[in-house]
């Protein structure tokens, strides 16, 4: 291990005996192999070992949580809202539903250990983590608006880790859209390190938005790991550029019949920035359905990812499975890897990947041109275009619109 | 306007304009015509600026040297091509696209950008002349458009962009005789004193509605005969071949 940590339990408060012993546990198991590298399968495109070498100095999770400035919330667009800093709970605002309906808290740090460990990073987190939301829907009730969490930051993160955990669970037949919103304007290269566990029971349904406000040096992992019971829906849609460097890694298990999930993704890649999304999608019943689309436009030295796995399940009869990525590449020096995979023990199902990469239509570019609009322009356009796609298919208008212009100011760079 | 001086383009090392002379003066409405292979669509790429081409020779349009300017600034300055094959763009909407379109060129000429309300205002109506369901407006630029509604569809540019002078190439090709009449009527209605035309077609047929000042011949990258538009008609029953 050439990284030098100085993670503490100690600093964190308030923690019981039975605590510290079982975070202790889990640094300790952390220690033993470090950050992960690229003789790791999972994060062979991604060696996050060798990235913070490059980039971090003695590690700490020492931090406040004041945030660096006041909550500003989204203008025209009504929504509610959970405010975070550095992944700890500090307000929330459900002013457009029906209070009972809602239950949320900080999230148990206890429950921090159920889990079988995915990576060294969750055993990080196990260990180090400051605590994150709780949040659960009463059977049948449908949010009115979208809830917002926001996520800010507090001065002075650089060299430092944030852990956090949140858990969402919906009952049967709740509905929620819920947007990630991460807003940082501090030049601090830090790392947060993120677990959701969603659940969603039967007939519940659940939009779950990522989206990056501002250009940002912070390196984030997230991990998503969502159960879904009978006929439950399950949207992702990744709008996260901006970041210096992202993992985001997707577990779904679709355990009861009709069940359904997807992952959309539109990245615009500049710099160095370097994301990677990782899916697993388990087909664990029959009759589901999983799509995936994963849009990546690269430029300058920038690096995309996608590696995605369906595996179908023996019972898993009459499973829908579909998977597709496509990259725009606009530099000789950036780079986009995928890996699909997919791993079959049912005869009666449907599945099918691709995987396309290629330039910018230079006959676009000239058509577009030709009616006056400069080369930079056009090529907006064309990029616009080809991320756009993904959000197609939502049907809420205002949201739509919402993420459209997300979208736009993502392409611009911010 | 337009005075093309002993112009040769090569592409690919392949020599297809040979020196080609052309004078168009405003509100002139030329048409050129010649078998497949003479040079036509080469003419009409060179002058909207297609990267490709090496290319001797002098193009001034308003007292401007052709060369000198980028592909987008062309447009702005009033040069507009009409496509034989207009793209279609995947994700593109057509209403944004002819918004940018439309604002860089007012921005460029020192006009006031247009906002959405009055962009659309505008467009509905551009669009209500040329017979164009405005449905057509919010669907991906060209997608899944007929031959016909792509043509309709670049008249509309043309007219929303108000050039000084308007290439058509080809625009005929792949219309039945309604989109052709309504194609012929947006040209004729932006005719006047001020603009001018180069038409490239192979048939009489668009030049029986739209009527053209000169008919120029070219052929093996020449114009080899120049007359009026009886010229038209008169190729109509001899054929190419029979031109000295």
């Amino acid at each position: 291990m050439n990284q030098s940590y100085d993670f503490s339990i100690e600093k964190i408060k308030n923690l019981s005996l039975k605590e510290k012993i079982l975070r202790q546990k889990n640094l300790d198991l952390f220690y033993e192999s470090g950050f992960p590298d690229k003789r790791v399968e999972d994060w062979k495109f991604t060696d996050l070992s060798l990235i913070l070498n490059k980039n971090f100095e003695n590690i700490s999770n020492d931090i406040n949580f004041e945030p660096n400035k006041e909550l500003e919330t989204i203008k025209n667009f009504e929504h509610n809202y959970i405010f975070l800093t550095n992944g700890k709970m500090i307000s929330t605002n459900f002013e457009h539903e029906e209070k009972s309906k809602i239950l949320i808290k900080d999230y148990n740090r206890l429950e921090t250990t159920n889990i079988d460990p995915l990576n060294t990073l969750e055993l990080l987190n196990n260990a180090l983590s400051l605590g994150g939301f709780s949040l659960e829907i009463i059977k049948n009730y449908k949010l009115k608006k979208p809830l917002v969490v926001y996520n800010y930051f507090s001065v002075g993160l650089k060299n430092k880790i944030l852990n956090n955990k949140n858990s969402i669970k919906l009952n049967e037949g709740s509905e929620l859209i819920l947007i990630d919103y991460n807003e940082d304007n501090t030049q601090d290269n830090f790392i947060k390190n993120t677990i959701d566990i969603v659940s969603l029971d039967k007939n519940a349904s659940l939009k779950n938005i990522l989206i990056q406000n501002s250009k940002c040096n912070g390196h984030f992992y997230k991990y998503i790991k969502s159960s879904l019971e009978g006929s439950s829906s399950y949207e992702n849609y990744i709008l996260s550029s901006g970041l210096k460097l992202n993992k985001i890694e997707i577990e779904t298990n679709l355990n009861k019949d009709n069940c359904s999930c997807s992952i959309y993704s539109a990245l615009n890649l500049l710099e160095d920035q370097h994301q990677e999304i990782k899916t697993r999608i388990n087909h664990n019943s029959p009759n589901c359905k999983s799509y995936q689309k994963i849009k990546n436009v690269l430029d300058d030295k920038s690096k995309g990812v996608y590696q995605g796995k369906i595996f179908v399940e023996k019972v898993a009869q009459k499973t829908d499975a579909y998977q597709l990525s496509k990259a725009l590449i606009l530099s000789d020096e950036a780079e986009f890897d995928a890996k699909p995979e997919l791993e079959i023990y049912a005869d009666d199902v449907k599945c099918s990947h691709g995987s396309t990469s290629g330039s910018i239509d230079s006959d676009a570019v000239h058509y577009l041109m030709t009616r006056g609009i400069p080369k930079k322009e056009a090529v907006k356009l064309l990029i616009n275009g080809f991320l756009n796609e993904v959000l197609e298919t939502i049907a809420n208008k205002d949201l739509k619109i919402f993420l459209e212009k997300v979208l736009e100011r993502q392409i611009n760079g911010y | 306007m337009l005075k093309i001086k002993n112009l040769k383009a090569t592409i690919n090392e392949k020599l297809i304009l040979k020196g080609l002379d052309l004078e168009i003066k405003p509100g002139e409405v030329h048409a050129i015509m010649g078998p497949n292979g003479s040079g036509k669509s080469t003419l009409a790429n060179v002058l909207s600026g297609k990267n490709g081409y090496e290319i001797e020779g002098e193009i001034n349009f308003d007292g401007m040297n052709l060369n000198d300017l980028k592909i987008e600034e062309r447009a702005q300055k009033g040069i507009f091509l009409a496509f034989q094959y207009p793209l279609e763009i995947p994700g593109v909407n057509t209403n944004i696209f002819l918004k940018t379109s439309l604002n860089s060129v007012r921005k460029a000429r020192g006009e006031k950008e247009l906002d959405t309300l009055t962009f659309l205002k505008l467009i509905k109506e551009k669009a209500k002349e040329l017979n164009i369901d405005e449905k057509f407006l919010s669907r991906q630029l060209n997608v899944g458009f007929s031959g016909g509604e792509k043509k309709k569809n670049e008249i509309l540019q043309m007219k929303l962009l108000e050039p000084k002078f308007s290439i058509l190439d080809e625009t005929d090709s792949g219309l039945d005789i309604d989109a052709l009449r309504i194609v012929a009527d947006g040209v004729n209605s932006y005719k006047n004193k001020e603009n001018s035309f180069l038409i490239i077609t192979h048939y009489q047929r668009l030049l029986d509605y739209i009527k053209p000042d000169y008919i120029h011949v070219l052929s093996a990258g020449k114009i080899i005969k120049t007359g009026n538009a009886d010229l038209g008609k008169q190729l109509e029953e001899t054929g190419y071949t029979n031109l000295s």
